[in-house]
């Protein structure tokens, strides 16, 4: 405790940019009505905090690592060391095994806590890592290894040889516009699409040997950095670099990238489009009259089953539980309704009475992994416990592009935190200000102080005071994870393009698809 | 292909009474299960016709396997067979590599179809012989779960677990006992179970004749329970008589082991999450009050008049919904410990990966 007082003392800088980079991402939460407003305020606040020094130290910081990384013993050198002397020692040892294999865990395997902070690029500053380590001592408890990568939600920083489209994409994952394995993996391709049109193979490599390594992981590098990839996204990725590997070098580059470029368009068809086409007929035939089907927060390919469904005539009910803070049931619950069909929005408090007047459950998902068990939205494990409690078949539609040859025994291990202060939406920060006269003393000095040495302006009301008073009270930790791992035992049945299956045949129906 | 031939074909191929071949072929052979015999009336079928193109081959197959499954009222089973055969054509087909390099079937000159037919026939041929000597098979890998001193719980008339039981009972070295589960109607079904019990107790082998309400009774002298099924879904599931998925439920929370036998050709593809959810209708839920006394008689008599329907002529109200004869019901995979097949031993679970070997 008494070496993060000391950081914080020594560096205030550190502490303004870390406060400035969570900003612009907290406020562009869920609600799309307060989306658009907020970040103009962000950029004003964080305007004066980044003076033009500090960009230069940035970009300088930068340059040093991507040197270092160049030299490629770049993350087993400069990555553990520093961060054994921090305060988050205990992790240390870990970390420093994870580095040991590089190569190989970066590129097969996109779980967000495989990966070690050294390993993007994008903001290897010592600073950024300071601030880690001190997140890492205050945000440990069970999930303490997942913090190990900041996130990002800027451009500032990102590699030069970053695409435009990609720059893009990355802020629109980060801010969640972009949400869901499906839409993360096809907009990925799409603007990888962008980047290999603009290609040019520098003189003196072939395409198939400079692209994957030199060009493509950039680009997937900053993805990453702004928001961990999906399972998804990890298996495109793969299938693309295995396929531009497979150029034969005599190919013209023209040619070569033509080709390229289709079949990335054939694998939009055939693993999404087409899949998703098969499964939601599948699905819809499994809705009867009558039926209520309940479903947690939102999926592209549930919405679609349901619709279909209710389209063919069947008449049927929805009940849609939804959870904080990402809200992605509101907008289902919205589209649903507006096209004629009975639904019942709920919060996840309330889904013990929800599965009571259901009678299918109907999932997507994240991933499926080996052992049958469902990756995806936290909460579902919940529903469909509650629903095997309740006898209900619970159904999870998935393409088989989701699935991975990982197994996940809980959802501890592999897992993506998000920034906890997404927890308190605007509004609920607003409301807890009036509590600020009970708080203890030392949490409002602290905060009060620190405004003052922010040179700040005496806004004290501002809803961000919220955000300082958790930030610094030292036994209080806010722990957003986004996703949970469901038991096989409560899946009654996987629907893939494939056809149906039990949860235990994952593995078999991955082999096919991926020998294909 | 030419557009005179289907027109020319069509006579011969409608005069084949398919409906009446396969029942036929059913009373025929007592040892012929529904599905193999659903595969057999289709090679027949194609035997007599003279189709001499894939696509006609495989709209004539479509077309009987429709009159087909709809001429009896639970055709889970018989589609096992159809599906089966329907998938076999067409991987032979499509794929006519194996049949010596015939480079396109489509395009090729009608000799080369009419070798691949017969190739067709003769393996259909060879598939219901396979067939018939599964449950052979089955019966020498099932005896050795039936051990000495054991005593097995079974019950319907599944010819399989008869073949098993008989097996074990001829080899001197096990000694077990049976309890039969046997319906009180005079039904196909229980007559064949009776049969099995004779042919048991000929053998040595002490055989208890029990009704269905008797089963949790039992239960507590019970080592292990052997069932049949009339198909095997995807999940691992069985589809099978009425009553069987009581069985199941009583055997597990006693912690009995339950057996399946089935032979592979029963593996549908089928996924049902329910009781209610198969592809029959059944009403063995009939709803009715008071009123309907006076109408019941009436209205049921002409219905059901054709099936030995104890239930109804005797003591109208005892049971309001289909009897229990004809109806099966479905045991999830849950229940069962394992599914002893001609090609080995299965859990539940790897039903799905057999299915899927077949399908892709």
């Amino acid at each position: 405790m008494s070496k993060t007082t000391e950081g914080e003392a020594v560096q205030p800088p550190a502490e303004k940019i870390a406060e400035g980079d969570l900003k612009p991402q907290t406020e562009s939460k869920v609600e799309a009505g307060v989306e658009d407003k907020k970040p103009q305020a962000a950029e004003t606040d964080r305007a004066p905090k980044l003076s033009a020094a500090e960009l230069k130290k940035r970009k300088q910081a930068e340059k040093q690592a991507r040197r270092a990384q160049a030299k490629g013993a770049g993350p087993s050198t400069s990555g553990p060391p520093t961060q054994q002397k921090g305060p988050a020692a205990r992790d240390g040892p870990k970390q420093q095994k994870d580095a040991k294999q590089p190569a190989k865990e970066g590129q097969s395997r996109p779980l967000p806590a495989r990966r070690r902070p050294s390993q993007s690029e994008v903001p290897v500053l010592e600073k950024a890592k300071k601030e880690v380590k001190k997140e890492t001592k205050q945000q440990g408890l069970f999930f303490g290894h997942l913090y190990n990568q900041p996130r990002q939600h800027s451009m500032v920083g990102a590699s030069k040889d970053v695409h435009p489209a990609v720059l893009a994409l990355g802020l629109q994952y980060s801010s969640y516009v972009v949400c869901g394995s499906t839409a993360r993996m096809v907009s990925m391709l799409l603007a990888f699409k962008a980047v290999i049109e603009t290609y040019q193979t520098p003189v003196g490599t072939s395409l198939a040997r400079h692209l994957t390594s030199h060009h493509l992981s950039p680009q997937i590098d900053y993805l990453r950095s702004c928001r961990p990839l999906s399972i998804s996204m990890g298996n495109a990725i793969r299938w693309l670099k295995d396929i531009i590997i497979k150029i034969d070098p005599s190919t013209p580059e023209a040619q070569a990238k033509r080709d390229l470029l289709s079949e990335i368009d054939n694998f939009i068809l055939q693993r999404i489009t087409a899949a998703d086409e098969l499964i939601a007929e599948t699905a819809a035939k499994k809705i009867e009259e009558g039926d209520v089907i309940l479903t947690y927060a939102s999926s592209s390919i549930v919405e679609k089953t349901l619709l279909r469904a209710h389209n063919a005539g069947v008449k049927f009910s929805v009940i849609v539980v939804d959870s904080k803070p990402l809200f992605e049931g509101k907008r289902l619950a919205r589209d649903l309704a507006n096209h004629g069909l009975k639904v019942k929005y709920l919060l996840i408090t309330g889904a013990s009475h929800a599965v009571r007047d259901a009678s299918k459950v109907f999932l997507g998902a994240h991933a499926m992994m080996s052992n049958g068990r469902l990756y995806s939205r936290v909460g579902t494990a919940l529903v469909s416990m509650l629903a095997n409690d309740h006898s209900l078949p619970v159904i999870v539609l998935c393409e088989s592009v989701k699935f991975t040859e990982r197994v996940a025994l809980d959802s501890i291990v592999g897992n993506e935190v998000a920034p906890a202060d997404e927890l308190l939406s605007e509004s609920e920060r607003k409301d807890l200000l009036p509590l600020k006269p009970f708080l203890p003393k030392s949490v409002t000095a602290r905060a009060d102080e620190k405004d003052k040495s922010e040179g700040g302006e005496e806004a004290k009301d501002s809803p961000e005071d919220v955000l300082k008073w958790i930030v610094d009270s030292p036994n209080l930790q806010m722990l957003q994870v986004l996703y949970d791992v469901t038991p096989a035992e409560y899946i009654n049945m996987v629907i893939t393009e494939y056809g149906s299956l039990p949860p235990s045949s994952v593995p078999v129906v991955h082999r096919l698809s991926t020998n294909i | 292909m030419d557009l005179e031939t289907p027109t020319a074909e069509h006579p011969p191929t409608q005069s084949f009474d398919i409906v009446s071949t396969y029942r036929d072929l059913l009373a025929s052979d007592p040892d012929l299960t529904m599905p193999v015999a659903a595969i057999e009336a289709l090679v027949e079928a194609l035997a007599h016709s003279t189709v001499s193109t894939v696509a006609e081959t495989l709209q004539l197959l479509e077309r009987h396997t429709n009159t087909l499954k709809a001429s009896i009222p639970n055709p889970i089973s018989l589609s096992a067979g159809t599906d089966l055969f329907q998938r076999y054509l067409i991987t032979t087909l499509t794929r006519p590599s194996s049949l010596g390099g015939l480079a396109s079937v489509h395009l090729g000159p009608s000799d080369d179809f009419r070798a691949i037919r017969n190739h067709l026939l003769s393996n259909g041929r060879l598939f219901v012989e396979r067939a018939k000597a599964s449950r052979d098979k089955i019966a020498s890998f099932g005896k050795h779960f039936v051990r000495d001193g054991a005593t097995v719980l079974t019950n319907g008339g599944s010819r399989v677990v008869g073949a098993l039981l008989r097996t074990a009972a001829e080899s001197s070295t096990i000694r077990f006992r049976v309890i039969y589960v046997l319906s009180p109607s005079t039904s196909s079904d229980s007559r064949e179970g009776l049969q099995t019990v004779a042919d048991l107790r000929a053998h040595n082998v002490p055989v208890a004749t029990i009704p269905d309400a008797a089963v949790a009774y039992s239960l507590g002298k019970v080592d292990m329970v052997i069932v049949g099924a009339e198909g095997v879904v995807e999940n691992g599931g069985i589809i099978s008589r009425m009553g069987t998925y009581q069985l199941g439920l009583l055997a597990k929370s006693k912690g009995k082991p339950f057996y399946v036998v089935a032979e592979s050709h029963k593996f549908v593809r089928l996924y049902p999450l329910s009781q209610f959810d198969l592809p029959i209708d059944q009403k063995m839920l009939d709803f009715k009050v008071a009123e309907d006394k006076n109408f019941e008689s009436k209205d049921k008599a002409p219905e059901d008049g054709t099936t030995a329907d104890l239930c109804f002529e005797n003591v109208p109200s005892k049971c309001s919904g289909q009897s229990a004869d004809d109806a099966v019901d479905f045991t999830p995979p849950d229940l069962i410990s394992g599914i002893i097949t001609e090609s080995g031993v299965l859990t539940p679970s790897a039903v799905s990966e057999e299915l899927i070997k077949i399908w892709f």
